[in-house]
């Protein structure tokens, strides 16, 4: 009752060739993207489960506040999982 | 009814326009800032991408309302054809003209923005240029439409709306753009040592291509 269980995990992508470096992905979720020296993002390789509802909130911000559209949330379907 | 026969129309119509006219000053001017990338210290860059877009909607709001309460009021003689199409408008032809090509850029502008996932990203950019010709029309718009836009606070407001998006304007065509966004102070490597110059030097001593040493992967090609 009112638990929203959240299966699955999520890893964040980036494509490479619609980044710019702008940098407001790692000021929007600073604890799974950081940036290199250049200044475009390193992200955490390991699936985020989707019930760290904070890491979903912050993953979709930079999503959303890409300016170039660069990022996108992918749901990693393992086959053991439910 | 009360509104649509007494100057309470005509009023709001000016209100707004000012209003606008400095929001959308404000807009174009943290657009410039978006754009060279400004931000990091005391405010993070995706805030002033973020203010941006916010005032960007309200200012669209009241520039609709500007526009509504125009052609609502029966004082002056303009339509709603005349809100999209220029030279439209027998009131004070030109001038109401320049504002309807302003608002035809600003929905173009905004219409790109709201479809910029799908389309490319340079179409969105030379779309988003025009912002800046809207801005200026805009301008000479108030100048020339608005009834005490030529002395007074009002005076004031218009100058300094010029003043502050052609500052705005020389900054985004001059200033660098801060490219590594990793020099951001939010950043851990925000005190890391600046890269090393990758760009060759102008003397740098150009080999003919027949002298060059060959790789293993290009022996069967020569």
């Amino acid at each position: 009752m009112g638990v929203i269980r959240r299966h699955g995990q999520f890893v964040i992508r980036v494509n490479p060739i619609l980044c710019d470096g702008f940098g407001h992905c790692a000021e929007l979720a600073p604890e799974i993207i950081h940036l290199d020296e250049w200044g475009y993002p390193v992200i955490e390789p390991e699936p985020i489960p989707l019930a760290d509802v904070g890491a979903l909130t912050s993953a979709r911000y930079a999503e959303r506040g890409c300016p170039r559209q660069a990022l996108f949330i992918e749901r990693v379907h393992e086959p053991g999982a439910r | 009814m009360i509104a649509l026969t007494t100057p309470y129309l005509w009023y709001a119509t000016r209100a707004t326009g000012i209003a606008a006219m400095l929001l959308f000053t404000l807009v174009v001017c943290l657009g410039a800032l978006v754009a060279t990338r400004v931000g990091g210290a005391f405010i993070g860059r995706f805030e002033v991408n973020e203010i941006h877009r916010s005032i960007s909607i309200s200012a669209v709001v009241f520039l609709v309302i500007h526009i509504v309460t125009t052609v609502l009021d029966t004082f002056v003689s303009t339509g709603p054809i005349s809100a999209v199409i220029p030279f439209t408008s027998s009131y004070k032809t030109l001038p109401v003209s320049l504002g309807t090509v302003a608002f035809d850029l600003i929905l173009a502008v905004w219409i790109s923005s709201m479809v910029k996932v799908k389309i490319k990203n340079v179409t969105w950019r030379f779309i988003h240029w025009f912002s800046w010709v809207a801005w200026a029309i805009s301008l000479i718009h108030a100048y020339t439409t608005g009834t005490d836009a030529r002395h007074g606070v009002v005076f004031l407001a218009v100058l300094a709306s010029t003043l502050a998006g052609l500052v705005a304007l020389g900054w985004r065509i001059f200033a660098r753009p801060a490219r590594a966004a990793g020099r951001t102070a939010l950043s851990p490597l925000a005190h890391a040592p600046a890269p090393t110059r990758t760009t060759a030097p102008s003397h740098f001593p150009r080999v003919p291509v027949n002298q060059r040493p060959v790789r293993p992967s290009q022996r069967g090609r020569r």
